[in-house]
């Protein structure tokens, strides 16, 4: 057994993007970079969140999703039949402004910094979604490797706009259909390509149970046409087991969160997980990478009834405050989680990624990187005194 | 001859911009002229629905339904909140763009209560019928420092035809004339 087979520390996906990069992502954006060219930019930005992860400690790295403009708009440019569009832009096609505006008041964000993939035509696959970033990181590290993907819930919904995608998908579950085939071969192709951790995003699995009733999100533009939580998670649980079933040969982890745009505690959604574990339980994946750095998660008693039948990725940081969590801190909350889950079971990342959407990063790379290394610090001191492996 | 390429910044022409400022500064008539008076006139659409003509321009008002309105258009205090944050947008660009400050997305987000509904109904002399405090936050990505931006911000609203208004709580000269 190796001294890091035991509390690995991973990632959840982005890492702050330098100025220079989120000027390249305007910039190809407004298409003034090809895609070569901003490739090329982006390649030392992903070198750079490689060696800070390498210092800091980390033994699953991401490439810090350097080349995305957040962790699912980026599929605009491998998918055919996508447009960007700003929630500022969505503003003219949406029914209820009012209840848009109420939104986006509560999560205290601009309505041109969130921007979301809209289908427009036939959604098709152009190239892989990761794999050109895989074989860079792959290339650049000996570490094993992580590859986040937004999940195929996340996708579908926030893609799905009444008004632009219905001409070509009628209704939101046509679109799913495509979605869970085009992330279903890209996971096999990612599987293919050496990735080692392939995570599933869906935050807003939360946002079924916890958001406002009838309240859209950012991050999901057809929120409106959503019915009850227990038939949208239903779905979002359909739509997760006919992406990946039967796919082995790489740990498949779904990620859920709470929001990850504002450094205010009060705007983000708070609630335990109890009424996400039925669905989430029943994925066959092996992992489920959760936020528990901070009381709007709730307490980890919720899985006692499960026991550890699935990994858990233990968050034990907060990706947006500037405290930098002590090692004994996140110590003991590892403590508490062994009370559930063995410890071959548990990972150790941040609640969620440090720039998740690329105008609003939640830290700066320094203390990123002491998180991070806390982390490290924590995983050591467990393997040593907790486990009895040296470190 | 040498043709002059024209420099555009913010989607205005900077030549234009500063041949105002240098006109407004060196001709007192074009001064005058730019004062005003300002005029507009709002023709009565039934029910609490109006209309305002503004030069070659048109708004419509309405009111929410709960007041047994049809709610088509904004309420006029609605219209005083965007004009607010209208105007405050206005100068930070024009600043901005004389300090040659490229923009890339900005947006001011605005909030008011009134004092007491009552006092709009006839219901009460109390408090008052307007917003007694105007809440407005600007989101901004500019090539700018932040200190530069938060500066301008602060010009914006000091020197906000608008805002300048409001807070200073222009003299309304009624007149009547019953036909």
């Amino acid at each position: 057994m190796s001294d890091t087979s035991l509390f690995p520390v991973t990632v959840v996906g982005s890492w702050p993007r330098p100025p220079w990069l989120i000027d390249g992502l305007r910039k190809r954006q407004s298409k003034e970079l090809s895609f070569e060219e901003f490739n090329a930019t982006a390649d030392n930005a992903v070198l750079a969140a490689i060696k800070y992860q390498e210092d800091a400690g980390v033994d699953i790295l991401s490439d810090g999703e350097q080349r995305r403009d957040n962790f699912y708009s980026f599929v605009v440019e491998k998918l055919e039949g996508l447009n960007l569009m700003t929630v500022a832009q969505l503003l003219n096609h949406v029914k209820d402004r009012a209840r848009f505006e109420e939104t986006l008041r509560a999560l205290d964000v601009p309505a041109f910094a969130m921007k979301s993939p809209v289908a427009i035509g036939q959604v098709r696959a152009k190239s892989g979604l990761a794999t050109d970033e895989l074989r860079f990181l792959k290339a650049h590290t000996k570490h094993k490797t992580k590859v986040p993907l937004p999940g195929p819930y996340m996708l579908t919904k926030s893609s799905w706009f009444p008004g632009l995608s219905d001409k070509v998908y009628p209704n939101v579950e046509d679109l799913g259909v495509e979605v869970s085939k085009l992330l279903r071969n890209e996971i096999i192709a990612l599987r293919d390509d050496g990735a080692d951790f392939i995570q599933l995003d869906e935050p807003i699995l939360t946002q079924m149970v916890y958001g406002a009733e009838g309240a859209e999100s950012f991050m999901c533009a057809a929120l409106a046409s959503r019915k009850d939580p227990t038939e949208e998670l239903s779905y979002a649980l359909e739509l997760m087991n006919r992406t990946i079933q039967g796919i082995s040969g790489v740990k498949l982890g779904v990620h859920v969160c709470r929001g990850n745009w504002s450094r205010k505690e009060d705007v983000l959604l708070k609630g335990n997980y109890g009424p996400l574990l039925p669905y989430l339980m029943e994925m066959k994946l092996d992992q489920l990478v959760l936020e528990f750095a901070t009381p709007r998660a709730g307490e980890l008693e919720v899985f006692k009834e499960y026991g550890d039948e699935k990994e858990l990725g233990l968050g034990v940081v907060n990706p947006r405050s500037s405290d930098i969590e002590l090692p004994e801190v996140i110590e003991k909350r590892v403590r508490e989680a062994l009370k559930i889950f063995d410890p071959s079971k548990i990972f150790l990342n941040p609640d969620c990624g440090f720039g998740t959407f690329a105008e609003r990063p939640m830290n700066d790379a320094g203390v990123a990187f002491a998180k991070l290394q806390s982390i490290s610090e924590a995983a050591k001191s467990l393997r040593r005194v907790e486990v009895g492996i040296p470190a | 001859m040498q043709k002059v390429e024209e420099k555009h910044l913010n989607g205005l022409t900077v030549s234009k911009l500063e041949a105002f400022v240098n006109d407004i500064k060196s001709k007192p008539d074009a001064a005058e002229a730019v004062n005003g008076p300002w005029r507009t006139r709002v023709e009565w659409q039934g029910g609490l629905r109006a209309k305002a003509y503004m030069r070659n321009h048109v708004a419509n008002f309405d009111e929410p339904e709960g007041l047994g309105a049809t709610d088509t258009a904004a309420s006029a205090h609605e219209h005083v909140l965007s004009a607010v944050g209208a105007c405050m947008m206005t100068g930070l660009v024009f600043q901005a763009t004389r300090r040659g400050i490229k923009i890339h997305n900005a947006e001011i987000a605005l909030e008011g209560t009134f004092g007491d509904i009552k006092n709009w109904a006839g219901l009460t002399d109390e408090s008052t019928p307007g917003y007694p405090e105007i809440k407005a936050k600007i989101y901004i990505k500019a090539d700018a420092d932040k200190a530069t931006l938060e500066h301008l911000w602060n010009e914006a609203w000091k020197r906000s035809v608008v805002a300048q208004t409001v807070t200073r709580g222009a003299k309304i000269v009624p007149e009547f004339e019953a036909l």
